[in-house]
């Protein structure tokens, strides 16, 4: 994505002479970067999130988005019926046009829920962007302004059904159920597609080594691991170490992390380069519950 | 001296006894430790010793070796000035003029000509090693060599520092002297020149013959050796390729191994090396081998003191055994099915 024209481009929010701006909600963010897309003067646009965990080809949301003559297409998914009420939740006529927008709804029309993936016709996404802004009581939202003062206007917007895996994981919950599913066989996130790798920094460390007295089953490793403990139904990231004797189950090592002989963990994720110290017991006090382990926890163990 | 040293790397090297590693690939392109290629070991030295221009001489069976390196951006050698230079011999005949041909220079004495450093590190692809070239440079001018030769254990790595006005010198006179290579000039006991010695403590093993190459795959089990290769500050920088984390299942069972990235283990894994998104179906037993990038093992499969080399596909129930002096070699892309092998 270095490329010559065009690439990635991060943009944090910045210091403007009047006064410090940041992001205060989805669309604020375009909307500050609005000369950005002046500078590309695209025909659409694509809006994702960063913390989403999904394996979608774009290119065929843009065909359905052309097709329908849509203004903006939100791309959604089914969900259980019985969870539909955590969602937000789209109901659309049999043409997929959206007809209302029901935030978490207790008594749910409809089980599309919106993925927060969006595909706006640029002029349009300009227009409805500069109209939001001047809406001092607006929450700068996609999902709670933009896209319902669209429908008020009655412009086209369009349902994009997705199938497959996608799981938002904003919570330590989520994401500790989004890396457990990565351990069911029937996974619908394959992870070793080669023809859809997903990318990401590699930090070009050796390869794991398992020791003699390691019991390593059902669980995902990475490079740069030495295992001499025991660990069953675990995601390990690189460069973690785990010592011997120490137990870890149903937990999420990030990278760099120690966990320190005679160690038990469990249903935990530990940050990035946490030095757990030897003989620690890790384990959620309530059912259900998952633990971040991180400096501050530490400390608070220690002085407990 | 970041600036002061030009590293050469010799990828020429042939060894007749490691032909079913070398059919496709040169023998600085053989897989080791799972992830690395031998040109690897040197090659990151080098770029950890704060070297910015590397010169690559190879000769036989580039292809894969180019592939490997790329654009040097792994190495951080992608470089707008210096970086990466590959000059593969003009000729592919075998007058063979050792490693580090005089004449495999001349024929590219233009880089070494516009090489604004002052000293050259002129190397073999086939050491497995991490040795930080800084001491030796101080060591060299110390003690006042006009050439320096890296042993180990009494024996040379097959790795000179000289000065690059010197190297110049050698290569223009070559004719004259009847010097045709490097080896040439140290071992004339008659050679105007001061040749020093520099005795490397740490771990350190040419690749020359199946046997050591097995049995250096094997001591990379051993954490002593492990901890003398790879080190968190000096780290040995290879080819990234964007494989997911490796996936054991409730059936594996893996003890004292080296396991890279994007493998998936069902089955039973115990002192052995397994590359990069190998397959190892339920059921399988692989006890002392070396396993190749994406070889598949089918299920129930027993191997033992095997090396398998890339791509190898093992049909279910199979049975190979090697022994630790004779390690069985299926060489890249071959099929196992019952008692036969097609390679």
């Amino acid at each position: 994505m270095d490329r010559k024209d065009g690439g990635v481009t991060v943009l944090p929010p910045y210091t403007a002479s009047t006064e410090m701006k940041w992001y205060t909600g989805t669309a604020s963010a375009i909307f500050q970067n609005l000369n950005y897309l002046y500078q590309y003067d695209p025909d659409y646009v694509l809006i994702l999130s960063g913390d989403h965990i999904y394996k979608m080809n774009y290119e065929l949301m843009l065909d359905h988005h052309i097709k329908k003559a849509a203004d903006v297409s939100i791309s959604v998914i089914q969900v259980p019926w019985e969870e539909a009420n955590r969602f937000g939740i789209l109901n659309t006529d049999k043409e997929l046009r959206v007809t209302e927008f029901d935030e978490k709804p207790k008594n749910p029309k409809s089980n599309l829920a919106s993925m927060g993936i969006y595909i706006f016709n640029w002029k349009v996404l300009e227009e409805y962007l500069q109209k939001d802004n001047l809406n001092a009581n607006s929450s700068h939202d996609f999902g709670k302004d933009i896209l319902p003062l669209m429908l008020e206007d009655q412009k086209n917007l369009i349902a994009y059904p997705f199938k497959g895996y996608w799981k938002d994981v904003g919570t330590v919950q989520s994401l500790w159920e989004a890396n457990m599913d990565l351990l069911e066989d029937s996974n619908e996130l394959n992870l070793f597609d080669q023809n859809w790798r997903i990318y990401s920094v590699n930090p070009n460390q050796p390869p794991q080594f398992i020791s003699k007295e390691a019991i390593l089953t059902d669980s995902l490793v990475n490079e740069g691991c030495t295992v001499y403990g025991s660990v069953s139904r675990t995601v390990v990231f690189q460069g973690v170490t785990i010592e011997s004797d120490a137990v870890v189950k149903e937990s999420v090592i990030m990278p760099d992390a120690v966990i320190g002989k005679g160690c038990y963990i469990e249903k935990a994720i530990v940050s990035s380069g946490i030095i757990v110290p030897d003989g620690s017991i890790i384990r959620p006090k309530n059912d259900g519950e998952i633990l971040l382990v991180s400096e501050e926890t530490l400390e608070e163990m220690a002085t407990n | 001296m970041n600036k002061r040293l030009l590293g050469v790397i010799d990828a020429t090297t042939y060894e007749e006894n490691l032909k079913d590693l070398t059919l496709h690939r040169s023998l600085a392109a053989i897989p080791f430790a799972g992830r690395y290629r031998l040109i690897d070991f040197v090659l990151s030295n080098m770029v950890n010793s704060g070297i910015q221009s590397v010169a690559i001489f190879p000769k036989y069976e580039y292809r894969s070796l180019m592939d490997h390196l790329g654009s040097g951006k792994n190495w951080d050698l992608n470089r707008k000035r210096d970086g990466l230079f590959f000059f593969p011999s003009p000729r592919l005949d075998k007058p063979v003029f050792g490693i580090d041909s005089f004449e495999h220079f001349a024929a590219n004495i233009d880089f070494l000509n516009r090489s604004t450093q002052e000293y050259c590190l002129i190397s073999s692809a086939n050491t497995i090693f991490n040795m930080d070239f800084y001491p030796l440079l101080d060591w060299h001018l110390d003690e006042g060599c006009d050439i320096t030769e890296v042993r180990h254990d009494g024996k040379s790595l097959d790795i000179y520092l000289v000065k690059t006005t010197l190297l110049l010198e050698l290569i223009h006179t070559r004719t004259e002297t009847g010097y045709l290579n490097m080896k040439d000039v140290v071992t004339d006991i008659n050679s105007p020149y001061r040749l020093c010695y520099y005795p490397y403590k740490g771990y350190a093993l040419t690749v020359d013959s199946v046997s050591n190459y097995y049995s250096a795959s094997m001591e990379l089990l051993k954490p002593e050796i492990w901890d003398q290769l790879f080190l968190r500050d000096r780290p040995i920088l290879t080819k990234v390729k964007d494989e997911p984390p490796t996936r054991y299942t409730k059936s594996a069972v893996v003890h004292n191994s080296m396991i890279a990235n994007g493998a998936s283990i069902e089955g039973t894994v115990e002192n052995s090396i397994i590359a990069r998104g190998v397959k190892i179906a339920k059921g399988a037993i692989v006890r002392n081998s070396i396993i190749m990038q994406k070889t598949q093992i089918g299920s129930n499969c027993v191997l033992d003191h095997v090396i398998l080399d890339k791509d190898v596909k093992v049909e279910s129930g199979v049975k190979l055994v090697g022994t630790n002096e004779n390690p069985q070699i299926l060489r890249k892309g071959s099929l196992a099915k019952g008692e036969c092998v097609n390679s």
